[in-house]
């Protein structure tokens, strides 16, 4: 589904004033298409995929879905959180049906699915494990399966890969992409790393410091699977990672704004 | 927990590595636990010593020596009363089926409240001023006017329903405050409505608050029946026992009764301290 955000500002109400988060936010997102959103922490990242997700609503501006103004969240925009807010009475399992419970599914093909997901991310074996028997890692994928299973036109991953070993994270990232070339979800993926949006992105859309505004986008049009040791690769991210760099010290000396 | 499969055999290699530093942790355990169970009897003990010392010094009927309560304690158990013809299993049955009543009965009222109060800002709003009045209030307070007008069988209960409704309520309120809002936001875009969002994350989630709460509100419901059965003395209760041997005389079997009140106390706190940790373990809240 086409996902556009149009004007995006957000606020939130401090003691004295207010912490402008997001300055203004323009960014129009195909349907299908992989972006990564890339910025200094504390930019507004979350901020911005809780909008979309309609768990925060916007100060001013507005997201639509398919040319309709959206408000309030739904299962068609699923969230991987940051902090995996996993269940913790649930089995990963019961975690991973939570969406299908909601929906009615049949106990069989609700078991099935899970099942189906629970083995994607690579937990066979730990269905019926608890959060708090789990790894970061391990937690983390739990969120995925769990958004993933619930099938939704927009998938929004806030730093899904952060708590990963850099193996588990190479191969979740290969598995990333073939779910999403065989669903064409359109993702909307948070990261920190820039080797990691090189690697899955379309576009690259770099969030300025707060208040923040889209500082630049990068369109990626390689094929994939990509190679990380090709030269184009290498210079693509030696040229964002300059221009990272330069933002947050034009943050740190506090000369522009 | 019981998960098969190659990943948990992992996991389990990686522990037996570590067997011996294990096998080391294990045995710590076990000393700790003598040592433990060592003081605990040295501090009971030392406890009835002092007991006998103290009645041999006062040498008074106020004050019996241990062996002498512990004699009555038994035949309690064994000798019915000539007066009333009950044993003390009969006064025990009695207050444990008015603690029962009127427990159900806050339960019954304090959890849902607790859960509305906790969930809706207007519920919330609504309830407060009243409860916050109530509150304060010790439930025994209420014991004189409460038997004179529900009398002496509508009357305890409703006292031990008193007793145990506030701290059950600020409980479960309590537990639907505590939710981490991030698990509310979870479930939303998994394609929660606000219906879901009370069953499937708020109800389970305040589950291991409201076993916290009944296992305050037992304690001091016992506390009230016993003091609502000094007032109201018909159809038997260990509190009535106490009062009527204490009007005879026979203060031995005054502590004796008090020895049951106290082992009933501990066996209930007991019993829902082991159920909520097991409840809180089996539901990933530790
Ligand atoms: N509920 C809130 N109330 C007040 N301030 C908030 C709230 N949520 C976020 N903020 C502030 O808004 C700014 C953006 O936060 P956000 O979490 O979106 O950043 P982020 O880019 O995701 O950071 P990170 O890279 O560390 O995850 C931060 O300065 C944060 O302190
Ligand atoms: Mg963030």
């Amino acid at each position: 589904m086409k996902l556009t955000l149009e004007k995006l500002r957000k606020t939130f109400p401090l003691d004295e004033g207010e912490l402008v988060a997001i300055e203004n936010i323009d960014l129009e997102v195909e349907s299908g298409e992989f972006v990564c959103l890339l910025g200094p922490s504390g930019c507004g990242k979350t901020t911005v995929l809780r909008i979309i997700a309609g768990l925060d609503t916007p100060t001013a501006g507005s997201i639509c879905l398919e040319g309709k103004s959206i408000s309030g969240s739904g299962s068609d925009r699923g969230m991987v959180f940051q902090e995996f807010a996993l269940f913790p009475w649930r089995t990963v399992r019961k975690n991973v049906e939570f969406g299908m419970e909601l929906k009615r599914v049949p106990k069989e093909e609700r078991h099935r699915i899970s099942q189906k997901y629970i083995d994607l991310v690579g937990l066979d074996g730990f269905e019926n494990a608890h959060p708090y028997e789990l790894s970061g890692g391990m937690k983390q994928r739990v969120g995925i399966a769990r958004a993933l299973a619930n099938e939704p036109e927009v998938l929004l991953m806030d730093e899904p890969f952060g708590a990963l070993d850099a193996q588990t994270r190479n191969l979740m990232q290969k598995e990333l992409l073939r779910i999403w070339q065989e669903t064409k979800k359109t993702v909307i993926f948070v990261t920190h790393s820039v080797d990691e949006a090189c690697f899955l992105a379309d576009r690259i859309v770099i969030m300025s410091a707060r208040p923040s505004t889209v500082s630049e986008i990068y369109e990626i049009r390689w094929p994939r699977p990509r190679d990380r040791a090709s030269v184009e690769f290498a210079n693509l991210r030696k040229q964002i990672l300059a221009k990272l760099e330069r933002m947050v010290r034009i943050e740190d000396d506090g000369t522009q704004r | 927990m019981d998960v098969k499969g190659s990943g948990k055999k992992k996991e389990r290699a990686s522990i037996f590595s570590q067997w011996p530093f294990n096998k080391f942790g294990n045995e710590e355990k076990w000393q700790q636990l003598f040592k433990t169970l060592v003081i605990t009897i040295i501090s009971l003990v030392a406890f009835l010593i002092t007991w006998w010392g103290l009645s041999e010094l006062a040498d008074t009927d106020y004050l019996p020596d241990p062996e002498t309560v512990f004699r009555s304690f038994i035949d309690t158990f064994q000798i019915r009363d000539p007066l009333t013809g009950r044993n003390m299993w009969d006064n025990i049955m009695a207050s444990l089926t008015r603690v029962m009543w009127g427990f159900a009965l806050a339960f019954a009222t304090a959890v849902p409240l607790g859960l509305a109060m906790g969930f809706s800002k207007n519920a919330d709003d609504f309830s407060k001023p009243v409860v916050e009045v109530f509150r304060p209030i010790p439930p025994i307070a209420w014991a004189p006017i409460m038997i004179l007008a529900l009398g002496v069988l509508l009357g305890p209960i409703v006292l031990v329903f008193i007793g145990v409704f506030f701290p059950l309520l600020s409980n479960v309120i309590f537990g639907v405050r505590s939710i981490d809002p991030i698990l509310s936001d979870a479930a939303r875009t998994l394609g929660a409505k606000r219906s879901h969002l009370f069953l499937k994350v708020i109800l389970p989630s305040t589950i291991p608050y409201i076993m916290t709460g009944i296992r305050i509100g037992l304690g001091i419901g016992w506390m009230c029946i016993v003091a609502a059965e000094f007032i109201a003395a018909t159809g038997g209760g260990v509190g009535q026992y106490i009062v009527f041997k204490a009007e005879v005389g026979r203060y031995d079997q005054v502590y004796a009764g008090l020895v049951v009140i106290a082992i009933l106390g501990l066996l209930t706190t007991e019993l829902s301290g082991y159920i909520e940790r097991r409840v809180s373990k089996r539901m990933g809240m530790l």
